[in-house]
């Protein structure tokens, strides 16, 4: 993958920016809020469609341009993939609603056609790394799976969609059971239809639920060896990483479970985990009746990330979690990689400060690898001189970018 | 500046139906306030004569004038009984008649299921549906829900419903663009569905 040219028009404090990027390490340097995480941002954007850091979509656009009742912010990626050239476009509008309020809508066009953004997560690809993603690994499991859905949506074509409408199903479901919590307190009964109704929202949430956690088994394990391979090397074969998927609906059987050694889920298929969930639904019924909500599901899964069998996000040392992020990211590039046959544009922000001398040379080997890398940093010095030889370096103050 | 009441209330009025967002919605409201006397006045008059002058038909649900108990396929003696193609719009009659292939009856549901809307099977017209097939003589019955997530879930919950009765039950086979409305496909597309509809297990 080439990010060839990026264009970005009132994105933060961008008010214009126009850009070529070579085939190889850009740096970018600059001091603080100059706009140096903005433009990874920017890019990281036009592969997933949400920004990096969560909830904050809206306040992407330009905040002078908010102001106005209708306010647009663009970005423009040309870049190559295979051997063909695209053109992506989204726009982030900020538009009017009935009682004077704004809302945000986004629109995608690859090639000029505009499309749903779900068919097109993927199409171009990255993969971000900043230091506060140490978060994943600690924080809650909503990071976790955030994180796993933002990689698997690059890297498996239907996922984003599938995923959609899962939590289209979940919500339908959800509904339903609510209501058919209230009519069973008020003791009222509907007609008798309410278990037949469930069982149709049981079917479209087994089956999309089926195949996302398919696709979760299969790419946890393969980011796990790549992972483990990385993380091996970094810490010279003295701590051994696994990352433990624990799916909320487990299609193994109970038993297994207890046994820790192996929790190998890779050949079960779609179908038989689709069997697996609406069996289990039908078990819990009145429990989730009574609970008026969806207990079990991908909604819910969880995944921890080991070393020597001690659960990082519980134990980790800070230094062993900035090294298990940094073997997960650079498991997650060759992942897609892998997947996809193209290498993910791979944005680095701030990670040199972080890492100690030899972390920062095993990065840069393994990132010299690939076809293109932007780092930013407030220093250039944060990086061996000859690495800097080798690089283009840009110089990034108040929203504008000019190379050295 | 707050808008006077009667232009908020038309503008609200527009942005409740499908498709027209508020930027639309403010238009047309503006539009009409300019517009020469005659458009607005012939708006309101076929509004008016909506409800008056239109009624549903009796058997299918189907629309209809008002004073004709039954509409126009279920007059017609040549339309087979013994199958009924169910949709979830009249709209959706009028692009499967436009085709042309299909020999058979209709029930229009008016609807699908949406718990989130508060959508259940009493809120449309399954029952009349049910008791349809119980009064005998239907041999068939082709879902043609919407291929989106709650046109599958009405598809499945009649599969469900009418599995007692023993008849065969069809589903509209998907060679309809995902997402793609019955209404908006282009006629081949339909054709090929319905000759490719599969049975439901
Ligand atoms: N919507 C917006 N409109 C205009 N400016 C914005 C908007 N959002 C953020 N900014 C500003 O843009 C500037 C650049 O932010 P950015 O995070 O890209 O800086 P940075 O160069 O990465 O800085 P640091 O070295 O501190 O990480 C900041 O001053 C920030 O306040
Ligand atoms: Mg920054
Ligand atoms: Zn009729």
């Amino acid at each position: 993958m080439h990010l060839k040219h990026l264009s970005l028009t009132n994105f933060r404090n961008f008010a214009r920016l126009d850009i070529d990027l070579p085939r190889r390490v850009i740096l970018l340097v600059g001091n603080n809020a100059q706009g140096k995480t903005s433009i990874l941002e920017a890019i990281y954007f036009l592969a997933s469609f949400t920004s990096f850091q969560t909830n904050t979509d809206r306040q992407m656009v330009n905040f002078v341009e908010a102001k106005n009742s209708l306010a647009v912010a663009r970005l423009v990626a040309d870049y190559q993939r295979g051997r063909r050239n695209h053109h992506l476009e989204a726009r982030l509008i900020l538009e009017p609603t009935g009682t004077n309020g704004q809302r945000l809508r986004k629109e995608v066009l690859l090639d000029g056609v505009k499309k749903q953004m779900n068919d097109v997560i993927g199409h171009f690809n990255a993969v971000i790394f900043v230091p506060q993603m140490s978060a994943i690994i600690e924080d809650g499991p909503d990071g976790r799976r955030r994180y796993l859905n933002l990689a698997l949506a690059q890297a498996v074509p239907a996922y984003a969609s599938v995923w959609s409408d899962y939590n289209q199903a979940l919500s339908q479901r959800n509904a339903l059971l609510k209501a058919l919590n209230e009519s069973a307190a008020l003791s009222l009964s509907k007609g008798g239809g309410s278990g037949d109704q469930l069982e149709v929202w049981d079917e479209a949430l087994a089956r999309l639920g089926a195949q996302i956690i398919q696709w979760r088994i299969e790419a946890v394990q393969q980011i796990e060896r790549l992972a483990a391979r990385v993380h091996h090397e970094l810490t010279h074969g003295r701590e051994v990483l696994r990352l433990n998927y624990q799916p909320a609906y487990d299609p193994l059987p109970p038993l297994s479970m207890k046994l820790t050694t192996d929790t190998d889920r890779s050949a079960l298929k779609a179908d038989d985990i689709r069997k697996g969930f609406l069996t289990r639904l039908k078990e819990i019924r009145s429990e989730e009746i009574a609970r008026g909500v969806t207990t079990i599901g991908p909604h819910r899964d969880e995944l921890r990330f080991l070393a020597n069998g001690i659960d990082l996000g519980d134990y980790g040392s800070r230094g062993q979690i900035r090294t298990t992020l940094l073997a997960l990211k650079l498991a997650e590039v060759n992942w897609m990689k892998e997947r996809t046959g193209e290498w993910p544009v791979i944005l680095l922000d701030e990670v040199m400060a972080e890492l100690d001398l030899q972390r920062r040379a095993d990065l840069l080997k393994y990132v010299g690898e690939s076809e293109q890398v932007l780092f930013t940093a407030t220093n250039e010095h944060m990086f061996a001189p000859e690495f800097v030889e080798k690089s283009e370096v840009w110089k990034v103050e108040d929203g504008t970018v000019k190379k050295d | 500046m707050l808008l006077p009441e009667p232009i908020q209330k038309l503008i609200n009025a527009f942005e409740r139906l499908p498709g027209i967002g508020p930027k639309s919605a403010s238009r047309l409201a503006f539009y009409l306030l300019r517009a020469p006397e005659d458009v607005a006045q012939d708006l309101s008059e076929a509004l008016n004569g909506l409800k008056d002058k239109i009624a549903f038909c009796e058997e299918c649900f189907n629309i209809t004038e008002a004073g004709h108990p039954r509409c126009e396929v279920c007059e017609n003696p040549k339309r087979d009984s013994a199958v009924i193609c169910v949709v979830e719009e009249a709209l959706d009659v009028l692009a499967l008649e436009r085709v042309g292939a299909y020999n058979g009856k209709y029930h229009v549901l008016h609807g699908v299921l949406s718990p989130i809307e508060g959508v259940g099977p009493d809120d449309i017209k399954i029952k009349p549906l049910i008791e349809r097939v119980a009064r005998g003589g239907v041999k068939e019955i082709i879902l043609a829900t919407n291929p989106s997530m709650e046109g599958d879930a009405t598809a499945l919950y009649l599969q469900q419903q009418l599995r007692p009765h023993k008849i065969q039950v069809t589903r509209l086979a998907r060679g309809l663009p995902v997402g793609g409305d019955l209404e908006y496909a282009d006629q081949n597309t339909l054709l090929r569905a319905l000759s490719g509809r599969q049975e439901m297990s």
